[in-house]
């Protein structure tokens, strides 16, 4: 055994090169692998343990605030919860800070604490008087609100003020870039709050045991039986809060396991070829080695250990350097969940992935090292080398045929002379383009998404305004101005819909909505009343498909729609309605739209026009410029990709790497013998980087339909897993000049990786090499 | 006849080595002459042929081939030097076992020029006695004929200096005559011939000059067409010499 690995050491020392490759790109497949199962492993975690210290509601329902309290109070009971909390005044409060205008819908409660939904306050206390208020931590850190801060309701007339006096984190509700936010105050503050009509009650309910979806929807259908039509405005459970919470880890994860996989792919395919190429330029060296004793076990040990060691070494920095990577991305959920940051991680998985992992290195290396034990002395001792590969022939004779220079016909011929080596090299490289182009095309897949979403290049400005200042005074503003082109006003209303629990968030149009520029994946933009759009994940859960009729239900009345579109929209996981305001009935109460985009005229100053409008009426105009910024969960997954994309590229350019060094090595002789009869250093040169451009065109262009594959496929993850279909525009975001650009990038990093052999095959010794004969 | 080479107090002495390969050897070839340089291994005659080749530089002195000072070429000149202006055959062929014969044969011309020499390639093998083994690849030839094959190579772009080195060494004794009566023909067709051997009968039969060298140094230069020596005499010579 002895023997064994001081043969491997002393081999090691003498190919440190293939070595460090090895080390670099198992490094690389393992930190990723490790990050990907401890993020999958982890994640769940955080949420799990804040929902149970927190008591967290699996239901939420809302009520007007006509229904009876003390019939309120029955409710837990009709539904079998365990515990419930409430019912808590509500009501949706505007104030101003810093120049903004915010809204959150404010409860009335009297303590963070109780039998449900605890809340975590994580930084101040609890309000102590009337003009106390606390808010949720993510959305104080979003918008830059401290404790301490005053702010201005702007939301009835008598326009009061507010002190901050609390942080907490509310385990149903998601982070503030994601969702509407909740405020609390004390009960008796809540009367002085409300603006007439706008006021609800809140129930929370906990069940002995988690429910399921469906059993959350009967509860819901058993509720709105036992109260007055009309009575439930909205309702939320745990399971959708906890996807939109888990949603960005769940993306990240996938994605990351399925580039790990392509990486550990790539990183085997790197070692075969390597262990394969040692042992076929080691045949005189095998033979000695069985002549002095080593058994064909002894040999294989040798070889596979020159793999294994390094393999070791990268295992045991990349598995702990997976583990610390994946911890900012767990302590972001932990800070989320207001949980203490603790470092989360499973010593029982890393050692799974130590051992997977060796297991794996040891049979790429160990495989290819069969032939070396199994090789009859005298007949390695005798050939000293595998015969040359001698396939590429055809490939050389087409090349010169195109009067190609001869260096770059005899590179191209050698890039396929051993076609296993080829083979292994291309699938290295074609997950490393295939992986750039994914990198590429899914960012900007989401940025079409993202301006769609934020309305990017068809409306600059936003406006929202107080329940103080009546919809029509804000028309008149606007329509005064000369930049005004157009006015698209929003109104918000959750429409109960047969087959889902929870009322359907909807959004309400006036004025040209078609020009907003949604995408509609298949029917088309409404285009009077009763029609609606609707995502995927609400056609799919409704059973309902573009063309059929549906009867919801707002404020107690009917409402006959009929679905004319099937849009793309990842609010609520796919639980949206679009549709025009004329659709809704006469007597909506409260149903003035209360948010405005507008269109400005070509050329129109935005800042002068924002600060005009917003001087008309400062405290009841909220005026900004629309925020079409990529969301935080977005720009994590994005980097997350092009980590990725780095990672498998330089795996990739590590697979060209390793080919031309054993090619070159193995090939010295020839190399000697061209320079003899007048190869110069540079055709040399030349020549290792025609076999390297070959290999790199091949596998680019092999790589692009499975780049573009995978692209599809991701996109169709994200979009299923956010409730919704993949629009088609999405898919087409390349064009033609990048994807040819995309494997030629290739060629050109594979010729650059090859210049390293290249100057060595150059600086061959022709007199050493040919008398070493 | 114009001197073609002149080596003018050439040393090599290698990395490491207490002795040198070469110990201050002046000489000069004719164009056209058949030379043979002759002596025991570690004699420095094949360390003499790869400087006059371009394929080493001497520690000291200098190499000038058909007027160009080998010492002021860089690396890519002396590689078009090799190309342009030297034929090479080695002991061991040294082919390309991935390409066919005539692709062998063709290297050095498709490293000069795109224009096909294909023609001209298949020209030469026929002439050589090889045509019919064009499209074969190396290791489906004998010895002899993969000798010939490099022979072609060396000739193709048609050299100033053609340099053997032990030409014969890995062949059968007849396989090693047909080389070398190709040798002679070529030599007979004005072709410059330097043959580096270490046995003298296959100096004295073919070439017209045979220099004889011992730990780096000429100890003899004998031009047998004259009668300044008989070819026995250089035999002796060679025979005189201390047992290794």
């Amino acid at each position: 055994m002895t023997a064994i690995l001081v043969k491997a050491l002393a081999d090691l020392r003498r190919r440190r090169v293939q070595a460090a490759v090895i080390f670099l790109t198992v490094l690389l497949a393992m930190a990723t692998g490790t990050m990907a199962l401890t993020l999958m492993s982890q994640t769940r975690d955080p949420y799990q343990a804040a929902f149970e210290a927190q008591k967290g509601a699996h239901l939420q329902v809302e009520f007007k605030a006509s229904t009876d309290p003390q019939l309120l109070a029955t409710t837990p009971a009709i539904i079998g919860a365990s515990a419930a909390g409430g019912p808590y005044p509500a009501t949706s409060l505007q104030f101003k800070h810093g120049g903004q205008s915010f809204y959150v819908q404010t409860f009335g409660r009297d303590s963070a604490g109780g039998d449900v939904e605890v809340l975590n306050v994580t930084a101040g206390h609890w309000p102590r008087a009337n003009d106390e208020i606390v808010l949720t931590r993510s959305f104080a850190e979003l918008n830059n609100v401290s404790i301490g801060d005053t702010i201005k309701v702007v939301s009835v007339p008598a326009q009061s003020t507010l002190k901050v006096v609390g942080e907490v984190v509310d385990i149903d509700e998601g982070s503030a870039d994601l969702s509407s936010q909740h405020a609390w105050v004390l009960k008796g503050a809540v009367p002085a709050l409300t603006t007439p009509g706008l006021s609800t009650y809140l129930m929370d309910y906990r069940f002995p045991a988690d429910p399921t979806s469906s059993q959350l929807q009967g509860y819901v259908d058993r509720l709105r039986a036992s109260l007055p039509p009309g009575s439930i405005t909205a309702s939320i459970n745990y399971l959708l809060i906890r996807s939109i919470f888990n949603i960005t880890n769940q993306i990240i994860t996938g994605v990351l396991s399925a580039f790990s996989v392509f990486a550990l792919a790539a990183t085997i395919a790197i070692m075969a070829t390597l262990v394969t190429g040692i042992v076929i330029s080691a045949f005189r060296e095998i033979g000695i080695m069985k002549a002095v004793g080593f058994t064909p076990a002894g040999v294989i040990g040798v070889f596979a250990l020159q793999v294994i060691i390094p393999a070791l070494a990268a295992c045991l920095i990349g598995i702990p350097a997976g583990t610390i990577l994946s911890q900012p991305l767990l302590a972001n959920s932990s800070h989320a969940l207001g949980l203490p940051y603790m470092p989360s991680f499973s010593l029982g998985l890393d050692l799974l992935l130590l051992v997977g992992g060796l297991v794996v290195v040891s049979l790429a290396a160990t495989l290819p090292a069969l032939r070396a034990g199994l090789l009859k002395p005298i007949t390695a001792i005798t050939i000293a080398t595998a015969p040359r590969g001698r396939s590429g022939g055809w490939l050389r004779r087409q090349a010169a045929r195109l009067r190609l220079p001869q260096p770059i016909v005899l590179g191209i011929g050698d890039a396929f002379a051993r076609p296993l080596r080829a083979a292994l090299t291309l699938v290295t490289v074609l997950l490393g383009v295939a992986t750039v182009v994914v990198a590429i095309g899914l960012p900007r897949s989401f940025q079409l998404i993202n301006n769609s979403e934020t309305g990017a290049g068809n409306y600059q400005v936003v406006i929202n305004r107080s329940n103080a200042l009546p919809d029509a005074e804000v028309m008149r503003i606007l329509n005064a101005q000369p930049e005004t082109a157009r006015v698209v006003a929003l109104d918000g209303e959750n429409i109960a819909v047969p087959g889902i629990s929870d009322p359907v968030n909807s959004r309400i149009f006036r004025g040209d909505s078609s020009k907003l520029a949604y995408m509609v994946i298949a029917g088309r933009w409404f285009s009077g009343p009763g029609e609606v759009l609707a995502p995927a994940g609400f056609l799919h859960d409704t059973h309902l498909k573009i063309g059929d009729t549906f009867t919801g239900s707002l404020d107690g009345q009917a409402l006959q729609l009929r679905v004319v579109g099937e849009v793309y929209d990842i609010s609520n996981l796919g639980h949206e309605l679009f549709m025009d305001y004329a659709t809704l009935p006469p007597n909506t109460p409260n149903s003035d739209p209360s948010t405005y985009w507008v269109t400005l005229r070509p050329g129109s100053d935005l800042n002068a026009y924002i600060q005009r409008v917003a001087g008309t009426q400062p405290d009841l105009l909220d005026v900004h410029p629309n925020n079409t910024s990529l969301i935080g969960p977005v720009k994590i997954i994005d980097s997350v990709l092009l980590v990725l994309a780095v990672v498998l590229f330089l795996i990739g350019v590590g697979g060209i790497f390793n080919t031309l060094l054993l090619n070159t090595r193995e090939r010295i002789q020839d190399t000697a013998t061209l320079k003899a009869v007048g190869m110069s250093p540079r055709q040399v040169i030349v020549m290792v980087a025609a076999s390297a451009g070959l290999l790199a065109l091949v596998a680019g262009l092999m790589a692009m339909p499975v780049g573009l594959y995978l692209h599809h496929l991701l996109n169709d993850v994200v979009s299923t897993s956010t409730g919704n279909d993949t629009p088609p525009s999405v898919y087409d975001v390349f064009n033609l000049f990048e994807l040819m650009a995309i494997p030629l990038l290739g060629v050109a990093v594979a010729i650059v990786a090859s210049l390293l052999p290249g100057r060595w095959a150059a600086r061959t010794n022709v007199i050493e090499v040919l008398h070493a004969e | 006849m114009s001197e073609l080479v002149r080596l003018t107090d050439i040393t090599k002495v290698y990395q490491g080595g207490v002795t040198g390969a070469l110990n201050g050897v002046s000489l000069a070839i004719e164009e056209g002459e058949f030379t043979a340089i002759m002596g025991p291994s570690g004699s420095g005659k094949s360390t003499l042929l790869n400087l006059v080749a371009g394929l080493d530089r001497p520690s000291s002195g200098s190499v000038t081939v058909a007027g160009s000072d080998l010492g002021r070429l860089s690396e890519t000149g002396l590689a078009r030097f090799r190309r342009d202006r030297i034929g090479f055959v080695f002991q061991f062929f040294h082919l390309l076992p991935n390409l066919t014969a005539l692709e062998n044969v063709l290297i050095p011309a498709r490293l000069k020029s795109r224009v096909s020499a294909e023609s001209a390639g298949r020209a030469l093998m026929s002439r050589l006695g090889i045509g019919e083994v064009a499209d074969r690849y190396p290791s489906r030839l004998s010895g002899g004929q993969q000798q010939r094959v490099a022979v072609a190579r060396a000739l193709i772009n048609q050299p100033t200096l053609l340099l053997a080195d032990e030409p014969t060494g890995a062949l059968d004794t007849k396989s090693g005559d047909q080389v070398m009566a190709l040798f002679a023909e070529l030599h007979q067709e004005g072709q410059t011939i330097v043959l580096v051997t270490h046995d003298p009968k296959l100096a004295t039969r073919y070439a017209a000059r045979v220099i004889s060298m011992l730990d780096g140094r000429v100890i003899d230069d004998a031009r047998l067409e004259t009668t300044e020596r008989k070819p026995a005499d250089v035999i002796r010579v060679r025979s005189e010499e201390p047992s290794r």
